[in-house]
């Protein structure tokens, strides 16, 4: 019996950003990485195309993490000292981007100052050829002060700025306009809230082709449910032909995962939890499956075993 | 073109028996309506209504049912496409596939240790479903041997497994008293299958590389009789298996594809080479469309992770995960420690504790029943209100457990605190922030207030 | 535009290009065509010639298209008899005039005549100019400062985008005397408005004044004096380019966007203080061109119609004739006029009052024991009226207490209180006065150690003793209303003015006029129909947790829940135009009974995802509109009594239907059609058009008891209304019977309309 295969074709496509620059577009990444441009939902090669596949972005602090877990430190050692061996190491353990994550304060806890911020992103950048983001400590007056100097000494390198949200998005967008960089807009999992956020962020003249949104998630068994919906329902927005859902998504499951005692803790847990550190790695790695099945384009992770096995997934879900 | 729950009504017997489970018939023709129930509950609904219901009120996808001795799985009679568009009703059972050609103790010990593991989820005890036999020697006795052996330790449903309908008629005597799935029936031996599923009155599973392939095969089993079916569309690597899956939910719901309208099984096992590999296409098998997920590996930790996923991707979008209200401690606090109170939205019950949690600071939560509703919400419902919060205080016993009489409200609810006061005479209530990000902040400081 | 203006303009166009051609032609001869000319530390070569024409200008030869190009654009000056239109003309030479200025200042900086030679003076903190010849003068300076350097406008600039800076003030010219000249420098800077200088009369220029009057300048104040010519305002509108180029994501020669850019993002204005010369005339109308309007402190001709600016081009306030004593009270009114007209918001970030403020102390009780003094309730009597009134009536930020504070009222007692609240703005409306004053419960309420209860003139409100020990007293509740009415609806209002009137006299006449006010109010809403308007409000706030569920909101269908009306939805979509609320056109009307409507069906689509493909608004029985789960009450229809019910979320009983609430609500919402389910807000019940398509308020024949109660006087309206003023006894409630039968018996009984009404399908 002949059966029509149900293809679908959607009037919409997410934009296709370019992250990175290299020598020849200004910048100094030794390439670049292009995220988005699909016109179809995830995987589904047979309605429509996915140019790029979702990308890996691993996160690094600007010191020592002072509450990861133990395996996380075990895994990647010394390097956790200097975020320029840092972000070399996430290079070779096979980041598409680098993450760096500022923190509030430096050693001592005195405050993190521009310069400090400055001296990070140059030694980053220096370590890595990879097109990086960097992510403010998420204070309204540090982020502001911090990114600013970020987006000044990255100048021309086309990294993505974050966090905005709607309570702090006029400075980091304003600084992204003056060096020509991208931001992250991140909303608490909800389709009109990211929405707004997008269309306030691009009332102040960033073109969308700089925005990525970033709709808030959860790891699995704590409220993933939530982020995955949000995801689905933002992409079908955009495959519908909603201009402004139109961005590609960025999550962050290897923060959400690796916060949960699943991932974080080895006693004190139910022996029925099973094998610590399988279950560490299984925990970050399903969280990041799961949200790149409901349309994530860049998933943010910790673990580089789990960078491993997603990158895994992704290829065979990709092999044509 | 679907009817309207009021389009159906006029054609029911409109007399309020009650029988088919609803109130009235009104109410039964809308759940009609919308898919969630079967005309046969009407015993009295005449033959024309009938003829004219059928086809706008049979599921698109039917539901079949596995049991055994007390346990059930059902799948299929899914309505959506995508969870958010109303919800996913039946989480796809979890098997353990067996082999006859195993040592029957190994049998019996891999069998059990996967039947006997239970993991507790937000007040859930959650386990996998069943146990999948396979014949590989293709020898009747020892599948039937391997059978027992697996009823021996478990009463959960079973998958039998075989080519052979002689192996497959062996196993069913073996699973006697129970109503196992029978796998599979393929183009070479699909009539003989079909008969033993049939005297058996048992479902049966199809399997072809195609999807022409399995329609042909769905119509030739109907015509023997069985309406009880599932499909296996032969795909095994995570890629193909998401675009074969999801063409077969879009042919049943958007088409109304009769002949696909069933629901599926998948071997995850066989597209992966470890537990996380695995557990990674079990889990797009869950979020994506399978109804039965048979697996090879097992693992306490794999295990915990899917049954965590299945009740994430099957929780019911417009019906929050609860957890139970009561008392929760975190990080040992003691008879000084601050006392919060939130409400018992899963979402926000997880934000709070985990900010406590993470602050490193002890304390003791107290989580109100407000129907899972988050803090706003339930206060807007008139569920997180003065007399719940104190209602909650009271009936916790949290006053035995702590020297002082302070309680932080979330700073969401700050209206409330007058009436808080009025309700508990004798303790301070203090306004916490509005997010839970702040808390460890705000607790830092406590002790100030 | 007017003749007087467009002829000084031309006039003064023509004359500074023959000035430039003059100095280029020089310093052609002199220099050479191929002598480098630079701007200081920045990478847009000469600005505004860069940005306009696309034209990097890097040396001497390469300014001759430039003048070329100016020239091309200067027009004759009027006729003295044949008036045509001359706007475009004007701009024009206002055009070619900032060219020609950008030109001579080019020339100057080659021949080292910029930045301005300035004996004597010295920049406070850091300053873009340095040069050996810098330190020549006694403790450094003897410069100004010239243009700005690209890392002061990156930082800036940063500042003026993400709304820090509201904006900047080109001051050209000199003020009345020295006094007048720091009082207004210091109202811009209290408003962290950025102040650049130049210009001058009769050879005076604000910089001199200023710098007598040791204020400090540079950029560290936010005070950078350019030069002290006229010519020096090409340094700002260069500024101006600059952002649009670094921040607008523009390339040099899209002159059409870079000076749209301004006009929309960049809140600057000119400040023409003393004589206007034929010079002045011209560059203000290069001005114009970016969308910047210009405020005069002297006579000249306005030019108020908006267009090129986004209100007035040209305002006239004379100095002498501005309202107050002081030259420090004419400065604020002349600045606040300016920022009236360039639309630029005030920013509050505190309330000034002696107790705490926060959301946290909103939910405060004061109790009778604690309390120093109450207004309103049983011993006294309140009222808070919130009106429209224009915006030259209003002072922004004045408070006054009009009659006796509380001191002479013994602790525990009550005194009658009035607080009135009148505010102003563009975008203000009537229709939102009863949004905004609803708000002054909560604005209130923030206070610790005060307690707000009811609105309009059943307000009650008490001040602990605690609160009133710290100080806190009358004029506070001016003090607060006044803070919070800007940070949270600056979007509509822009002047804020509080009478808080305790005089008995006073009182009572305005206690009068708010209750004509009151009573206006209500019959508005009650002649608000859904026929009268061209314009629904959608609400999807709850898109949440039910993603294909959108209210259509009508003036005579409130949001499900209650919380929002049309007025409400309209006022928030002024507030927030990127928020939940967003106008709907109504469109072609289809069906005027069940109320299809064209538009309301589009937005609907899109908003549903496509799940919904039509609603009807007044009908229940066909394409009813989808619920999420807020709903106050749901209707269902009972087909055995061919009517409907009604059930209240208070109401735990069982119903005819054989389910409660609980159970129906699962079938209501979810933002699915449901035909004969439909969840709605209370007041629903009391519209023209509550399932006026199926019959109207006759159709219920059960409600639950709660809601007969608590709106008992409404509904009795209703079936005045509807013509049969027993109509209410003859509903059953859960009191009279849970099931179909007893419902049957009851209606045959009181004779129930909906018995014998046509079947309801």
């Amino acid at each position: 019996m002949p059966v029509e295969i149900p293809v679908e074709q959607w009037p919409g496509r997410v934009i296709e950003e370019t992250l990175g620059a290299t020598p020849a577009e200004g910048g100094t990444r030794s390439r670049v990485v292009k995220v988005g441009g699909e016109n179809t939902l995830p995987f589904m090669l047979t309605d429509g195309e996915m140019p790029n596949p979702p990308r890996i972005a691993i996160e690094i602090l600007d010191q020592r993490p002072k509450d990861w877990s133990p395996l996380l430190l075990e895994a990647w050692g010394d390097v956790v000292d200097d975020p320029a061996k840092w972000a070399k190491a996430a290079e070779e353990a096979g980041a598409d981007l680098v993450l760096l994550q500022l923190s509030l304060t430096r050693d001592g806890g005195k405050p993190t100052t521009a310069a400090d911020a400055k001296a990070l992103t140059r030694a980053v950048l220096q370590a890595t050829g990879l097109p990086i983001l960097v992510f403010g400590p998420g204070q309204v007056d540090a982020d502001n002060e911090l990114l600013v100097a970020v987006a000044e000494e990255a100048a021309g390198e086309r990294i993505v700025l974050g966090i905005c949200e709607e309570k702090n998005y006029r400075t980091i967008v304003a600084a992204a306009l003056a060096n020509g960089h991208l931001v992250n807009g991140r909303t608490a999992m909800d389709v009109n809230l990211a929405k707004q956020l997008n269309i306030l962020i691009a009332d102040m003249g960033l073109p969308l082709d700089r925005i990525i949104m970033d709709p808030t998630t959860a790891s699995l068994g704590y409220g993933i449910e939530y982020g995955y919906s949000v995801m689905e329902r933002l992409r079908l927005a955009a495959l519908q032909g909603d201009k402004m859902t139109q961005l590609p998504m960025l999550v962050t499951p290897g923060f959400e995962a690796w916060r949960q005692k699943e991932a974080k803790v080895g006693e004190g847990v139910p022996a029925s939890w099973g094998d610590w550190r399988q279950r560490a790695v299984l925990w970050e790695t399903l969280t990041a499956t799961n949200l790149i099945l409901s349309g994530a384009d860049i998933v943010v992770l910790r673990h580089p075993e789990t960078v491993k096995r997603v990158r895994a997934f992704i290829d065979r879900m990709m092999a044509k | 073109m679907a009817l309207t729950g009021l389009q159906i009504y006029k054609l029911l017997p409109q007399t309020n028996c009650k029988e088919c489970g609803f109130p009235t018939c009104l109410a039964f023709a809308m759940k009609l309506a919308a898919k969630q129930a079967e005309l046969s509950a009407c015993p009295y609904v005449s033959e024309e209504a009938k003829a004219q219901l059928d086809a706008a009120s049979a599921p698109p996808i039917r539901l079949v049912v596995v049991e055994g001795p007390g346990h059930k799985v059902e799948a299929g009679n899914e309505t959506v496409i995508f969870r958010h568009e109303k919800t996913f009703y039946h989480p796809p059972g979890l098997f353990l596939r067996v082999k006859d050609s195993w040592p029957l103790e190994q049998v019996k010990g891999a069998a059990k240790e996967a039947m006997d593991y239970i993991v507790t989820y937000v007040g859930m005890n959650l386990h996998l479903d069943g146990v999948a036999v396979e014949s590989a020697s293709g020898n009747p006795e020892a599948f039937a041997a391997a059978v027992k052996a697996v009823r021996e330790v478990t009463d959960r449903p079973l998958i039998l497994m075989a080519s052979d309908p002689a192996v497959l008629k062996a196993g069913l005597a073996a699973a006697d008293g129970t109503r196992p799935l029978l796998y599979a029936a393929t183009a070479e031996n699909w009539q003989a299958v079909a008969e033993v599923a049939k005297a058996a009155n048992v479902p049966v599973a199809v399997r072809a590389d195609s999807l022409d392939g399995l329609a042909d095969l769905t119509e030739k089993v109907k015509g023997v009789g069985i309406q009880d079916i599932v499909l296996d569309p032969g795909v095994r690597d995570p890629a193909g298996t998401l675009v074969t899956l999801t063409h077969l939910r879009r042919l049943a719901l958007k088409k109304n594809f009769r002949p696909l309208g069933f629901p599926i099984i998948t071997f995850p096992g066989e597209g992966a080479s470890d537990v996380i590999e695995e557990a990674q296409l079990a889990a797009e098998h869950i979020a994506k469309y399978a109804g039965f997920i048979v697996l090879d590996r097992f693992a306490p930790e794999m295990a915990y992770a899917l049954l965590a996923w299945r009740v994430n991707i099957y929780t019911n979008p417009q019906e929050p995960i609860k957890v139970q209200p009561g008392v929760y401690e975190i990080n040992n606090p003691t008879a000084d420690s601050p006392v919060m109170i939130t409400t018992n939205f899963s979402i926000t019950y997880f934000s709070v504790a985990n900010e406590v949690d993470g602050s490193g600071l002890p304390g003791w939560l107290l989580v109100a029943d407000a129907e899972g509703m988050s803090v706003l919400t339930a206060w807007a419902a008139g569920k997180f209100d003065a007399e719940k919060i104190a209602k909650t205080v009271k009936t916790t016993g949290i006053e035995e457990k702590i020297n002082h009489r302070k309680l932080i409200i979330p700073g969401a609810v700050a209206v409330l605190m007058g009436e808080v006061e009025e309700e508990l005479p004798g303790w301070q209530i203090l306004v916490g922030p509005r997010e839970a990000v702040d808390l460890p902040g705000y607790l830092k400081l406590w002790k100030s207030f | 535009m007017s003749r007087y203006i467009a002829t000084r303009a031309i006039r003064g166009a023509n004359a500074i290009v023959a000035e430039a051609e003059a100095l280029l032609q020089k310093a052609l001869a002199e220099k050479g065509p191929d002598t480098p000319v630079a701007f200081t530390n920045t990478a847009y070569y000469l600005p505004v010639i860069y940005g306009m024409l696309g034209h990097p200008v890097s040396k001497i030869g390469d300014m001759v298209p430039v003048l070329e190009h100016a020239k091309s654009l200067l027009h004759p000056p009027p006729d003295e008899k044949w008036w045509v239109p001359y706007l475009g003309e004007t701009l024009d030479c206002g055009m070619a005039t900032l060219l020609a200025e950008e030109i001579i200042e080019g020339i100057r900086f080659a021949y080292g005549e910029q930045p301005e030679r300035y004996p004597g003076f010295r920049m406070t903190g850091s300053a873009s100019f340095t040069s050996p010849e810098f330190e020549k003068e006694e403790g450094g300076g003897g410069y100004l400062n010239g243009p700005i350097d690209d890392i002061q406008l990156r930082s800036w600039g940063i500042q003026l985008v993400d709304g820090r800076m509201p904006g900047f003030a080109a001051i050209v010219g000199a003020a009345r005397n020295n006094r007048a000249a720091v009082a207004i420098v210091r109202e811009l800077q209290r408003r962290n408005i950025l102040v650049f200088l130049c210009g001058n009369v009769n050879g005076r220029s604000i910089i001199d004044q200023l710098h007598e009057e040791g204020v400090e300048m540079g950029y560290d104040t936010y005070i950078v004096p350019f030069g002290r010519d006229t010519i020096a305002a090409i340094y700002p509108l260069g500024f101006a380019t600059r952002s649009a180029l670094t921040f607008g994501g523009l390339k040099p020669g899209q002159w059409r966007e870079i000076l749209l850019y301004n006009k929309y993002r960049v809140f600057a204005f000119v400040l023409a203080l003393g004589e206007v010369d034929d010079l002045k005339y011209a560059t203000a109308a290069g001005a114009i061109s970016y969308g910047f309007p210009v405020i005069a402190d002297t006579v000249i001709p306005q030019i108020l119609p908006t267009g090129i600016t986004r209100y007035e081009h040209v305002i006239s306030m004379p100095w002498e004739e501005i309202e107050g004593e002081t030259d420090e009270e004419k400065a604020a009114r002349l600045v606040q006029k300016c920022i009236e007209v360039r639309g630029v918001k005030v920013k509050i970030t505190e309330v000034p009052i002696p107790v705490p403020y926060g959301s946290a102390f909103e939910g405060e009780v004061v109790r009778k024991a604690d309390m120093r003094v109450e207004f309103g309730g049983r011993a006294s009597r309140a009222f808070e009226y919130l009106r429209m009134v224009p915006m030259d009536q209003v002072e922004d930020g004045k408070i006054e207490v009009i009659g006796p504070g509380f001191e002479d009222v013994p602790v525990g007692g009550a005194m009658d209180l009035g607080i009135l609240v009148e505010v102003a703005g563009r975008k203000m409306q009537e229709d939102f006065e009863p949004v905004l004053e609803r708000q002054i419960h909560y604005f209130i309420n923030g206070a610790s150690g005060v307690q707000h209860i009811g609105q309009r003139d059943i307000a009650w409100i008490r001040i602990s003793k605690a609160a009133a020990e710290k100080g806190f007293n009358l004029r506070h509740f001016g003090d607060i209303l006044y803070a919070r009415f800007h940070a949270d609806f600056g979007a509509i209002v822009d002047k804020v003015q509080v009478k808080i009137i305790t005089d008995p006299a006073l009182h009572a006449e305005w206690l009068q006029k708010a209750r004509e006010a009151y009573d206006r109010r209500n019959r508005r809403l009650a002649d608000l129909t859904d026929e009268a308007v061209d314009t629904f409000y959608s609400c999807v706030l709850c898109q949440s947790f039910a993603p294909t569920h959108c209210c259509v909101i009508s003036p005579q269908r409130l949001g499900l829940c209650g919380a929002y009306n049309w007025l409400d939805c309209k006022a928030s979509y002024e507030i927030n135009p990127t928020g939940p609320n967003q106008p709907i056109q109504k469109g072609q009307c289809l069906d005027p009974v069940k109320g299809y409507f064209t538009g309301v069906n589009e937005y609907v689509r899109v908003a549903s995802q496509g799940t919904v493909d039509q609603v009807a608004m007044y009908s229940i029985m066909e394409n009813p509109m989808t619920a999420c789960g807020c709903f106050e009450c749901i209707v269902m229809v009972i087909p055995e009594a061919n009517g409907v019910m009604v059930v209240s979320r208070e109401d735990p009983s069982m119903t005819p239907a054989g389910m409660t609430f609980s159970t129906l609500a699962g079938m209501a919402g979810g933002g699915l059609q449901t035909p004969g389910v439909m969840g709605v807000g209370k007041y629903y019940l009391t519209s023209p058009k509550f399932l006026s398509a199926d019959g109207g308020f006759k159709r219920v024949v059960w409600m639950s008891s709660f809601l007969k109660q608590t709106m008992a006087e409404e509904l009795k309206a209703v079936c005045e209304r509807e013509g049969d003023p027993d109509l209410l006894d003859k509903i059953a409630d859960e009191t009279v019977c849970t099931d179909v039968e007893g419902l049957l018996a009851y209606l045959t009984e009181k004779e129930h309309p909906a018995l014998t009404m046509p079947p309801i399908f």
